[in-house]
């Protein structure tokens, strides 16, 4: 890299200023003019040891920011401009993570409070409730968080299907998605027990024995799992020590595998089929409109210029889609901002969820006294619905296994290119069968079902525990 | 085909590694295992039959298991469900199990009568002490419970089932 010889950027002229040519790479006075207190500490050796770019507003001093700032290089500098609109990819992927994020921040704060023995967790929970500053908010935030985030996963899972987003060569990053939808499950399962109240008691109870229905090794498996008959302290432990720890871990490295993919074989855009023509796509043009959500005061270089950023990398890989340059628009600030709206949104909404809604904690676990009716958390209450039905050799494991084995095997079952809608009608509907099945099990299991699993309707009965 | 270097080297890491894996799942294993006694297990001394009317079920916490008279047998009976684990209360109006949690019911005898559940009640093995005239179950060894087919113990309800109408 000795010779990194450049044409001077051109000043933006959006401000009408002539902005100074400050080549990131040249020191002293082209790095930040001026004599003010601020110059000289951006100009000092210890300022640029940790921002090797200036802030620059021209295209290619936004790109050497990107390359050089560790956060912003997560994502790529451009991006096209489709990715900016809500209703892209609803910016699921993302909320789940903030939530993940807001997860960890609240449950090491709940850390603190939380003995993970029989005797004393649920005295902790009473004790958080009423003797901790913010310990009832931050465990109500980090309850619903929860909920929110297997929703948000769920939701996260089902556009990136619809969207086509899973086909190639995005098919092994899909694999890693239906790895953390089951990470998640385990996290929010494995917390769950953590009160060790009657509701938690129960719902595990009920949920670690649906593991026994696992031909052969199903009891073995159960008492593994819970480390005995029934649960107890050894579960308790062992629960705590997956949800704080080995979980948590696997999720941050999965994430990390996941965004790095995604990052590597760019946004998915629609792709049109082999052999068709653009005229039947529809993002050509759009590709050359301004997303209407851009400020008008953007520099106008963005769209005009052509600015191809650092070419060492393979195109390829950074998009596999061979399209204008023209569409594309910088991550910073655009996509950023947006983000950052959401991750406030998000969190707005956890924290006004945790002031309005109390997590429940009922009475104190008591192994001989079964409530009516006991049911598993609500992400499994499908699953027990299915197994008041069938065989539970059928409804216990081969559903679920294969549920998650179609799940694993779709981008590779599925190989039509095609992203549009029209073309891909058999894999929508079996696909929508499928999801509506799970959905409906799930919200009769939730709402529909009373004491000894009666049906009742949830206006005149609520048996919904979350 | 004669053997190199690199691929002797090549299998011994295969089989080392195989080796490796297979030991640290089975330390795994062996550590993670319960150990008897972490809920069931002890030989519970359970007092004479005739402590057990014929036609009741009687629980005993210290087991946290039920004795059975079915009029004809004594049963050491699981209070745990074979469909989930709940735990199944004895309903005295109905003379039956009752799992409040999703409807399973069983005779007397532990026998399946209706619901989710794939067989009737385990049970442990009770013996009497032909010397000293007592009951003892052994809570360590479950006897896996009657299929659903069994149908030894059938009598009608006796009244009112215990769960609730919805
Ligand atoms: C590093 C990350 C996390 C840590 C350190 C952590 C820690 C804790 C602790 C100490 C508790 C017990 C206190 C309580 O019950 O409120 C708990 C509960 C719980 N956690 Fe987490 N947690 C983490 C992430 C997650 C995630 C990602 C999820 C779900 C997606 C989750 C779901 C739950 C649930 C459902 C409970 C029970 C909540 C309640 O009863 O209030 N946790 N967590
Ligand atoms: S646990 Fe008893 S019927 Fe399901």
């Amino acid at each position: 890299m000795a010779d990194v010889q450049t044409p001077p950027a051109p000043g933006d002229g959006s401000d009408g200023s002539e902005t100074p040519t400050r080549d990131a790479l040249e020191p002293g006075e082209a790095f930040a003019p001026g004599t003010g207190l601020a110059a000289r500490i951006e100009r000092s050796n210890a300022w640029r040891s940790l921002f090797r770019h200036p802030n620059i507003d021209t295209p290619r001093g936004r790109a050497l920011q990107s390359f050089s700032n560790f956060f912003l290089h997560l994502y790529p500098v451009k991006i096209p401009a489709r990715v900016l609109r809500m209703r892209y990819s609803f910016r699921l992927g993302f909320i789940v993570t903030v939530l993940f994020f807001i997860l960890v921040l609240t449950g090491v704060y709940l850390m603190f409070f939380y003995t993970p023995a029989v005797g004393s967790a649920y005295g902790d929970m009473q004790h958080l409730r009423t003797g901790v500053g913010f310990g009832q908010l931050v465990r109500n935030v980090h309850r619903w968080s929860a909920h929110l985030m297997v929703l948000a996963v769920f939701l996260h899972m089902m556009r990136t299907f619809f969207a086509g987003a899973y086909k190639k060569p995005r098919e092994f990053n899909w694999v890693i998605g239906v790895v953390l939808l089951l990470l998640t499950l385990l996290l929010s399962f494995t917390g769950y027990l953590l009160p060790w109240d009657q509701l938690s008691y129960w719902a595990v109870t009920v949920g670690t024995n649906l593991v026994q229905y696992v031909p052969f090794l199903g009891h073995s498996l159960t008492k593994l799992l819970i480390g005995g008959d029934t649960l107890g302290q050894a579960t308790l432990l062992r629960f705590y020590a997956l949800h704080v720890a080995v979980l948590p871990l696997l999720v941050v490295l999965t994430i990390c595998i996941h965004i790095w993919r995604v990052r590597k074989d760019g946004f998915a855009v629609p792709r049109l089929s082999v052999g068709e023509t653009t005229s039947a796509g529809t993002f050509e043009e759009e590709a050359t409109a301004v997303p209407s959500r851009v400020p008008s005061n953007a520099p106008k270089d963005l769209y005009g210029a052509r600015t191809r950023v650092l070419g060492v990398v393979d195109r390829e890989s950074i998009t596999a889609e061979e399209r204008a340059v023209d569409d594309t628009v910088f991550t910073w600030p655009h996509l950023l901002v947006r983000h950052a709206v959401v991750a406030l949104g998000v969190c707005a909404t956890v924290l006004v969820l945790g002031v309005a809604f109390v997590a429940p904690l009922r009475g104190l676990a008591n192994p001989n006294l079964t409530p009516e009716p006991a049911k598993a958390p609500w992400y499994f209450a499908g699953l027990q619905e299915l197994l008041s039905h069938f065989d539970p050799l059928v409804a216990g494991l081969l559903v679920p296994a294969g549920a998650v084995l179609v799940l694993v095997l779709l981008p590779y079952i599925d190989r039509n290119p095609s992203t549009l809608a029209r073309n891909r009608k058999v894999a929508i509907v079996v696909f929508s069968s499928l999801m509506l099945i799970a959905v409906v099990l799930t919200v009769i299991g939730t709402f529909f079902r009373g004491p000894g699993w009666r049906f009742v309707v949830p206006w005149t009965h609520w048996y919904v525990e979350l | 085909m004669t053997t190199t270097r690199r691929r002797f080297l090549r299998s011994g890491w295969k089989l080392g590694g195989t080796i490796l894996t297979a030991a640290a799942g089975w330390t795994t294993y062996e550590s993670l295992r319960p150990l008897v006694g972490s809920a069931t297990g002890a030989t519970v001394e359970l007092g004479t039959p005739s402590n057990y009317a014929p036609g009741t079920a009687t629980y005993v916490s210290a087991a946290r298991l039920f004795v059975a008279n079915t009029g004809s047998f004594l049963y050491a009976m699981s209070q745990k469900c074979p469909h989930l684990g709940c735990r199944v209360p004895f309903c005295e109006s109905s003379g039956q199990f009752e799992c409040p949690c999703h409807g399973s019911k069983y005779n007397i005898g532990g026998e399946w009568i209706e619901g989710p559940a794939p067989r009737g009640l385990d049970r442990f093995a009770l013996t009497l002490d032909s010397k000293t005239g007592t009951l003892s179950a052994d809570t360590s060894t479950v006897i896996v419970g009657p299929p659903r087919g069994a149908k030894q113990f059938v009598t009608p309800a006796k009244g009112p089932s215990c769960i609730p109408k919805a």
